[in-house]
């Protein structure tokens, strides 16, 4: 709530303001992130294999701890790469 | 008891008599320790590693899906440790209170809606009439 109010002050006028990110978990009314899922989790990397910051996925609060704890089981059993070069 | 899944990597290069072999011990290994297997997963076969694990680029994943008491997962995972043919494991609890997140999920939609559209209305409404007002007295 407070910081969805945080992310508006700060453009009182003028300026487009960005459209308010969706939890894409949330919309898929997904209540466990499965670590074998790739596909999906791949989304929630760059390039390079890192995370994506919950600013840039717009995930909430709580998918996005999932969704760490998932990535981070991935990469431990080669699923998924810890970096790409 | 416990629900828990297991997943572990073979070395690819291993015979497929072998390879039987060591997941009928795995296998063995949970149900004499107390546990009961509800699922051997072989449908993941070989796959590429995301990266290479003692400079093997491929993998036989196994998945397994059983019950436990809460002390096999570390005997398990003693036995799985020694043994080389194994490149990797994983187990993890499965958790159950899925269902008691549900009802928090739709709740942000209904709030966040009317906290965006108010302001939007109360400045495009005072916008229409100014610009209505100078227009009228122009005629």
């Amino acid at each position: 709530m407070s910081e969805e109010r945080g992310e508006r002050r700060p453009r009182p006028r003028g300026g487009r303001r960005p459209r308010r990110k969706v939890c894409s978990f949330c919309v898929d009314k997904i209540e466990y992130i499965d670590y074998k899922d790739i596909n999906r989790l791949r989304r929630f990397t760059n390039e390079r294999g890192k995370i994506l910051p919950r600013r840039m996925s717009g995930n909430c609060a709580k998918h996005q701890r999932q969704l760490s704890e998932a990535i981070k089981r991935a990469r431990a059993i080669a699923l998924m790469p810890y970096t790409v070069e | 008891m416990n629900r828990y899944e297991m997943i572990y990597i073979i070395d690819a290069d291993l015979e497929e008599a072998a390879r039987k072999e060591l997941i009928e011990k795995v296998s063995a290994l949970i149900t004499n320790n107390g546990g009961e297997i509800e699922k051997v997963d072989e449908t993941w076969g070989k796959r590429r590693l995301a990266y290479a694990i003692d400079y093997k680029t491929e993998g036989w994943y196994v998945l397994v899906n059983f019950n436990a008491p809460v002390e096999l997962p570390r005997e398990l995972e003693r036995n799985l440790q020694i043994n080389e043919n194994v490149l990797r494991y994983l187990v993890i609890k499965l958790v159950e209170k899925r269902s008691s997140v549900k009802p928090r999920a739709e709740r942000p939609a209904p709030v966040a809606a009317p906290v965006d559209e108010a302001p939007v209305a109360e400045e495009a409404a005072p916008a229409v009439a100014a610009e209505e007002a100078p227009a009228a007295d122009a005629e």
